[in-house]
């Protein structure tokens, strides 16, 4: 199960697995979004290389109008995921305190 | 254990609670958990997406031995495709110079402690193992 949806304050909620089975979701948000905005990964417990590939083409396509994604509240194992893939040299990403 | 999954995309929510149900189980902490799901979804979807004409389901082991948990897949009447082959990605490339895919072998290569791969008879079969967290 993957959820996405805003939260009060802008901010994009993600919840559950994002796995490739969940892609097609995941993407169809991440194509309405057009300025910066902060990824609330507090809820999120999974995600694979597939997932990987939506953040990295969304912050490529924002990052042409100078715009980008931030991601916040990332769990240990998918911080792991990041630091291994070097996304944490691309995006801005606060661990979950 | 072992089950057979379809060759979907759509299999992979079944294929994890199979794991799960195993891992959990064994009291297998998250520290492996995590890990040993995002090796089998890699090695499992990378069947999919490289074997498009064959449709015969994937096979899949799961084993706790001793803490440590041992994943076998296999598929039949597929090309050669060796997921133990060093992968050419340039993780410290800027992001001007990324490009979305190919990540999923490298990560598992990455994650694992150890990866094998045999083919014969257009067999394959991918075993891998995760010891520590």
């Amino acid at each position: 199960m993957f959820e996405i949806a805003y939260g009060s304050d802008g901010e994009v909620l993600c919840a559950g697995r994002l796995d490739a089975a969940q892609c097609e979701k995941a993407q169809s948000f991440m194509d309405e979004i057009g300025d910066t905005r902060t990824l609330d990964f507090s809820a999120l417990e999974y995600i694979s290389s597939a997932g990987l590939g939506i953040l990295l083409k969304t912050q490529k396509r924002l990052a042409e109008s100078g715009a980008a994604l931030k991601i916040v509240n990332v769990n240990k194992h998918i911080y792991d995921v990041f630091r291994y893939s070097g996304f944490n040299a691309i995006f801005d990403i606060k661990e979950k305190q | 254990m072992h089950k057979d999954f379809a060759r979907d995309y759509d299999s992979l929510t079944a294929l994890y609670q199979f794991a799960e149900d195993i891992l959990a189980a064994n009291d297998i902490g998250e520290a492996i958990r995590f890990p040993v799901h995002l090796a089998l979804e890699e090695l499992f979807t990378n069947m999919v997406k490289y074997s498009p004409d064959t449709d015969g389901d994937i096979g899949v082991e799961v084993v706790v031995d001793g803490g440590g948990v041992t994943v076998t897949l296999t598929e039949e009447d597929v090309d050669e495709f060796d997921v133990t082959r060093p992968r050419d990605v340039d993780t410290g490339a800027p992001l001007a110079e990324r490009t979305p895919g190919g990540l999923g072998l490298y990560l598992l290569q990455n994650i694992v402690d150890s990866l094998e791969y045999d083919y014969h008879d257009r067999r394959s079969s991918v075993v891998f193992t995760k010891e520590s967290g």
